[in-house]
């Protein structure tokens, strides 16, 4: 067996990744069929760059999705003689090749790189939308009732944005306050916000079938009720409600830390925009019309306005992916929130960042992926801003 | 070449045909369109909307944007083909050659630059000249079209102008080179309808002082009447008959002009004698018109075979002065038998009092600062407002804008709650009661039916899932299956197909958009329904279908109507009584008949001779109000109307200025808030006369 050449390299990461081709083949290739039919997602297949765009993004998922196939190697597992190994250097036992090489402490780059892809793939979204529950929730009553709750609201929000984000999490991470059990109350806090949204959700517009909206909120109290409980709280910390054998969600301390700090930095910009679109459709008759039929306030926000200001929000929401990625990257850059184990692309760029001027690569490969899919997200978003204009 | 001591026609169009192409398809916006504008000609170019009248407009200015292209045809302009011409060229006619009005002023000016300096660009930039001679010609211009203070003016931002002043300015812009040909897309639809009676004023005596050929593109064939020398009827992307006003308003030629004259409410129409006759069906959409002639399906005179076998060409008409007509039955039918009344109906009996307001306020007040309080004003938005209204009865509110009708209703609505007085619903005080405290029988027994309809239903949901939603919480039906049962049987009520109730908002055209909204509102089995303008953003053939629809359901089930408007051709139509609102006062209350004749209060007399009327026979006594509307937070001293009055002198002693006049009692039912004594009053003449056949 022998080093690989460049060529070799391209041709060994493109015959790794082919279940990510085909997916993305099939996903194409039905998509533009359909085209039509689809609604505005259909619409995304008339532009080029929204059909680069969502190509890029889609290419992670999958990447995420099928990470035990792709991965040559335990990202984990070190081999002290692969150390800042260059792309495409072969095994000492001769089985297999590091295709990007090993960082500095043996570890395959590629396999780390695609493993990563599962931590951004996982949290961005998740803690995006947990964002968007939270100002949304704020900012329909801030822009519906205005006045003295709007003042108020929109203070919160301008003093938590003057904040310095990373002055902030270096305040959430710091032990003394994990300690004080502070992110677990924030969690506890923040997480409340989505149960709270999908209840009032469905006691507004199901409030006049009493039978069934009981039934539903019924399912959401005790479903959403008991992941909630599971996933703020952990056996053994400040927060600990269920016994660990009913605590199906273990989220590791440090994840739980920078998903509340993502959320909570995210969500006054997402109360901003709803805040001033708010303002904007409450002015229209059918506003009105939902007034002078005496609906209640909540239904008013939640399904006369919220579904009418779903152009800009999707639009907003894929920006925001791309934002919370580079973040986390960040956090993992700052070594702050995960374990310097992770794989994932912000503490590798740290990690190889030593190293730079001797082995560029277990820093630039991770950096290439971060950037990528976030050029992707932020494509995808321009193409959905301009398809939802046309017709 | 110089274009300027041309003397052929301005404007000649040739079979120009106009197509959008989008992603889907082409969509041919305009086809086979001829037209010729003569040297000071005024040529209307009138349509419901969708019927490529503005795309005419816009072809001409070369301005159709990306999707848009010219696909056959040329365009003439003073015999220079404008659509070979480069960009170059182009820049070089724009607005210095052919100048355009648009519908919106706001939209026209730039809110960043004051008035003078946007006037003064036009001559700078196209003839090169001073700034100071460019600065004199703007002062001339700015006089011309009436406005007071012309230097004050200039020296303005655009945001400072009232929406008529800055429509003034916009044509005061577009006249600042002396274009020979001007375009104004509906210059007056954003107006209110005594100030579009002075733009319209203005632009007709420009138009004669400047010597300017105009086009003069508008839906409301009164207004047509009073500006145009000619005029063009378009439907579908075709011209379907184009003619003299004489000719076409008199003798006209084709059944789509005749059933645009029948669907709208000239003075004569009755509700009940002689119901207004909707257009059947509707406008076609532009890639699914018919074979042939495009009114086909919806003309009482079609042949099947012979009108929708070929294209139709335009026909002279015999002995008319540039008469044509897209109609190959025209030697047949028979113009002039007189309109066979479909059907009459029984005036509905006037019942019990259901609704009586007593001296009823709504004040606002707006502190000038919100953080730190500062001065506060007071905005009487109404003032004692005081009238009653019968079961089964229609009550018009009128008024222009700012004048308190809409506070008014949401305070009837329970929006807002009164400053003082009192609202007696069956003789329970709501007044004071906010609508989420209202039981939701008084709920749904007072509905409301609102102005646009693009903006009446929630985009997002089906049709028939807003007015379930309705029927929900009016707590009508016992399970879903009723309440279903009960919205079909509502679509059939407003003669929609039940199919549509699975259909989502934008599917549906703005008539049955407003159809949908009138279901809604009597979802509950209401009893006072206020509709807020509900036709006046429709086209003329649809405006009288939906109003139709509105007296049927009010006749079955004896339904209250209080019809707020500002459009009188309507009001005396359908209303019973007459409520006429001026600045949050009610200045004159009666019955139709006696509104609509003198005695008048002067605003009332205003307002009636600013209304266009698409009758040559009608002769209308001019009175153009001076000024605008003065704002609501800052109104006049006295009498609200004293700084627009024409009568003023007449009262002694300065009365106006000092005093809100009284209410009076003139006859049984009909009061005037006016100070005028009955001698003055008695001497009024009527402002509408109709000339004898």
């Amino acid at each position: 067996m022998q080093d690989l050449g460049w060529s070799g390299i391209l041709v060994g990461i493109l015959k790794n990744f082919l279940p990510v081709w085909i997916s993305l083949v099939v996903l194409f290739a039905v998509s533009i069929r359909y085209k039509r039919r689809l609604g505005l997602y259909g619409k995304l297949f008339d532009s080029p760059i929204a059909m680069i765009g969502f190509a890029l993004v889609m290419f992670w998922v999958f990447t995420a999705i099928f990470a035990d196939l792709i991965v040559t190697h335990d990202p984990l597992a070190q081999i002290s003689q692969m150390k800042n190994k260059l792309p495409g250097t072969v095994q000492p036992d001769g089985a297999n090749w590091y295709l990007l090489g090993g960082d500095h402490l043996g570890r395959d780059v590629f396999s780390r790189v695609v493993e990563g892809s599962r931590i951004v793939v996982q949290i961005a979204p998740l803690a995006t939308l947990f964002a968007f529950m939270v100002g949304i929730s704020l900012g329909l009553p801030a822009g519906y009732y205005g006045g003295r709750l709007d003042t108020f609201l929109s203070f919160l929000a301008n003093l938590i944005l003057a904040f310095p984000v990373i002055l902030l999490f270096y305040l959430l991470v710091t032990p003394e306050i994990v300690e004080t059990g502070m992110p677990q109350y924030m969690a506890l806090v923040l997480f409340l916000f989505p149960i709270a949204f999908l209840m009032v959700l469905v006691n507004s517009r199901y409030y006049v079938v009493p039978e069934f909206r009981t039934k539903v909120l019924l399912v959401i109290a005790v479903v959403g009720g008991y992941l909630y409980l599971s996933l703020v709280g952990e056996v053994g910390t400040k927060v600990a409600v269920l016994p660990n054998a009913l605590d199906i969600i273990h989220v590791p301390g440090n994840i739980l830390i920078v998903f509340v700090s993502v959320v909570f930095v995210n969500s006054p910009t997402v109360f901003r925009i709803i805040r001033g679109i708010v303002l904007d459709i409450k002015t229209r008759d059918y506003v009105s019309a939902a007034q002078t039929r005496g609906e209640r306030p909540w239904y008013i926000m939640l399904w006369e306005i919220l579904p009418n200001a779903r152009g800009p929000l999707i639009v907003d929401f894929c920006l925001r992916i791309g934002y919370t990625t580079i973040l986390l990257g960040t956090l993992g850059f700052f070594g702050l929130g995960l374990s310097p184990e992770s794989p994932d692309w912000g503490s590798t760029i740290n990690a190889g960042r030593k190293l730079l001027t001797i082995a560029p690569h277990p820093a630039i490969v991770p950096a290439l992926a971060l950037m990528s899919l976030v050029l992707g997200l932020n494509l995808l978003a321009d193409g959905l801003r301009e398809e939802s204009l046309r017709d | 070449m110089s274009t300027k001591d041309y003397d052929g026609p301005i404007l000649e169009i040739e079979n120009l045909s106009i197509s959008f192409f989008t992603r889907l398809r082409e969509i041919p916006a305009v086809m086979d369109f001829s037209c010729t504008v003569q040297p000071g000609e005024a040529m209307g170019l009138v349509g419901e909307s969708g019927c490529g009248k503005s795309t005419v407009a816009l072809a001409v200015m070369r301005d159709l944007g990306k999707n848009g292209r010219i696909v056959g045809g040329t365009i003439k302009f003073k015999g220079r083909d404008l659509t070979t011409m480069s960009e170059e060229e182009l820049r070089d006619i724009r607005g210095s050659e052919i100048a355009m009005i648009y519908q919106e002023p706001m939209a026209s000016l730039n809110p960043a630059m004051k008035i003078g300096k946007q006037l003064m660009e036009v001559p700078m930039i196209h003839e090169g000249v001073s700034k100071e001679e460019a600065y004199d010609r703007a002062l001339e211009v700015v006089t011309d079209v009436r406005l007071p203070d012309p230097e004050r003016i200039l020296k303005s931002y655009p945001h400072q102008l009232s929406g008529g002043q800055q429509q003034r300015i916009v044509i005061a812009m577009a006249l600042m080179s002396k274009p020979s040909l001007l375009i104004l897309d509906e210059p007056t639809t954003a107006l209110d309808v005594t100030v579009e009676a002075a733009v319209v004023d203005l632009v007709k005596d420009l138009g004669k002082k400047y010597g300017t050929s105009m086009l003069f593109i508008s839906h409301n064939l009164g207004l047509v009447l009073e500006v145009c020398n000619r005029l063009c009827v378009m439907y579908s992307g075709e011209a379907v008959e184009t003619g003299s006003i004489k000719d076409v308003f008199d003798k006209m030629q084709h059944p789509y002009t005749q059933a645009l004259f029948r669907s709208i409410p000239l003075p004569g129409a009755d509700k009940n004698a002689r119901p207004l006759v909707a257009i059947p069906g509707n406008f076609p959409l532009p890639h699914e018109r018919p074979n042939g002639c495009n009114f086909g399906p919806r003309c009482d005179y079609f042949q099947a075979g012979r009108c929708d076998a070929s294209e139709i060409p335009m026909f002279p008409v015999e002995g008319h002065d540039r008469h044509d007509t897209r109609c190959l039955k025209v030697a047949e039918i028979d113009w002039n038998a007189p309109l066979v009344a479909s059907k009459t109906t029984e005036k509905a009996p006037v019942g019990d009092v259901v609704l009586k307001m007593d001296d009823l306020r709504k004040y606002y007040e707006v502190s000038a600062n919100a953080l730190f309080g500062g001065s506060t004003k007071v905005v009487k938005a109404n003032e004692t407002l005081s009238f009653e209204a019968h079961e089964g009865e229609t009550l018009a509110i009128v008024g222009e804008s700012g004048c308190g009708k809409s506070t008014f209703a949401k305070v009837l609505m329970g929006l807002e709650t009164a400053t003082s007085g009192q609202i007696l619903l069956h003789n329970h005080e709501i007044q004071s009661t906010p609508i989420q405290d209202r039981s939701t029988e008084t709920v749904s027994s007072v509905q409301m039916v609102f102005q646009n309809p693009f903006d009446t239903l929630n985009p997002s949901m089906t049709v028939g899932r807003q007015i379930i939603r309705a029927l929900e919480i009016f707590g009508q039906g016992n399970s879903d299956d009723e309440r279903r049962d009960r919205m079909l049987e509502l679509l059939d009520l407003v003669k929609l197909p039940r199919a549509f109730a699975e259909r989502m908002p934008r599917q549906l055209s703005g008539g049955q958009k407003q159809r949908v909204g009138i279901a809604r509102a009597f979802a509950g089995g209401a009893k006072i329904v206020v509709a807020d303008e509900p036709v006046s953003a429709l086209d003329v053939s649809v405006q009288a279908a939906v109003t139709d629809l509105l007296m049927e359901i009010q006749r079955e089930n004896k339904t209250t109507l209080l019809f707020i408007s500002h459009d009188l051709s309507i009001v005396r139509y359908l209303s019973d009584r007459v409520m006429v609102m001026y600045l949050g006062h009610v200045v004159e209350l009666g019955s139709t008949d006696q509104v609509f004749a003198p005695p008048y209060h002067p605003y009332t007399e205003a307002l009636l001779s600013a209304v266009p009327i698409a009758d040559t026979h009608v002769e209308k006594k001019r009175i153009v109000l001076e000024g605008d509307i003065p704002s609501a937070m800052n109104p006049p001293p006295g009498c609200p109307f004293q700084t627009r009055c024409r009568w003023k002198s007449k009262v002694p002693g300065g009365l106006c200025d000092k005093e809100v006049p009284p209410f009076r009692t003139l006859a049984d039912g009909h009061q005037v808030k006016c100070h005028l004594s009955d001698e003055v009053l008695g001497s009024m003449e009527p402002v509408i006369k109709i000339a004898a056949e």
